[in-house]
């Protein structure tokens, strides 16, 4: 038994792969701050509710995509896409719409979620600890 | 958490391109009185940095870097009364650079401001990579 194959665990780590990627996107916007005609990006959401119930009910089956032309099953969780920000709160005459402030909050956003998602990985593997009896 | 280590990158790559325009601006200030050395000749110019976001095939991403250091053709240079430099034309007057020393310092304080700010996201991104490992205590 790998903890991969505990449900809330793989979910937890899909989220936090997810906050990886977009502190990376965030990163890209804040160094080009003053980057002519630069328009911000950010991640699409996911619905890690979703990612969640997936991995825990096992009950369901879902079609395994091998190929990159193979239809998506239904069920499919969709990843992250990378895109420019449609609405942008203000743009500079050099075209470049980048609010620091709004980049702030969001890496501020990311790494609180991040600290969760670590902090309950902690707890979790600390609660099975005291499960095999070597818990403190 | 490569992408972590990338996300780093990218903002090392930001404080970088930064640097350069602080060492541009530096330039500037001192430059802001270096008339021209012989009645011809135009005096020091303002500098200024444009940047742009390139692919970075090794990295596989992209990056900021500087794209050129211009000069400054918006505004003219500037007629000082002083016989007695060299640089002095028939009417005693010569030209200065067309550095405007408050635009510099506001130019270097915003400098400093995006500086901050990779440093900032250097060390969230940071602070994400010790949370993982701690994980393993």
């Amino acid at each position: 038994m790998t903890t991969q194959n505990i449900g809330l665990l793989k979910a937890m780590t899909a989220k936090m792969g997810y906050l990886d990627q977009r502190q990376r996107v965030i990163a890209q916007n804040v160094a080009n701050s003053d980057t002519p005609g630069y328009i911000p990006r950010d991640l699409t959401k996911v619905d890690f509710g979703r990612v969640m119930a997936e991995s825990y009910n096992s009950k369901i089956l879902r079609q395994d995509t091998t190929d990159n032309l193979h239809m998506p099953s239904h069920r499919e969780v969709a990843d992250p896409k990378n895109r420019d920000q449609k609405t942008v709160y203000e743009t500079a005459p050099a075209g470049n719409a980048v609010i620091m402030e709004e980049q702030m909050l969001k890496s501020t956003e990311t790494t609180t979620d991040y600290n969760l998602m670590t902090t309950l990985y902690q707890k979790n593997i600390s609660m099975m600890r005291t499960a095999l009896g070597t818990g403190r | 958490m490569s992408e972590l280590y990338g996300a780093m990158t990218i903002s090392a790559h930001g404080m970088k391109a930064q640097s350069t325009r602080i060492r541009v601006i530096s330039e500037n200030i001192a430059n802001a009185n270096t008339g021209a050395p012989t009645p011809g000749e135009d005096p020091y110019s303002r500098k200024f940095t444009v940047f742009k976001n390139v692919m970075d095939r090794d990295f596989g991403d992209r990056l900021v870097e500087v794209d050129r250091i211009r000069d400054d053709t918006t505004k003219p240079f500037q007629l000082k009364f002083m016989p007695d430099h060299p640089g002095a034309d028939e009417n005693g007057y010569v030209k200065m650079p067309n550095v405007n020393s408050l635009i510099e310092t506001m130019d270097m304080q915003e400098a400093q401001r995006s500086y901050e700010a990779n440093l900032g996201m250097i060390e969230q991104s940071r602070n994400m990579i010790l949370q993982t490992i701690s994980i393993l205590r």
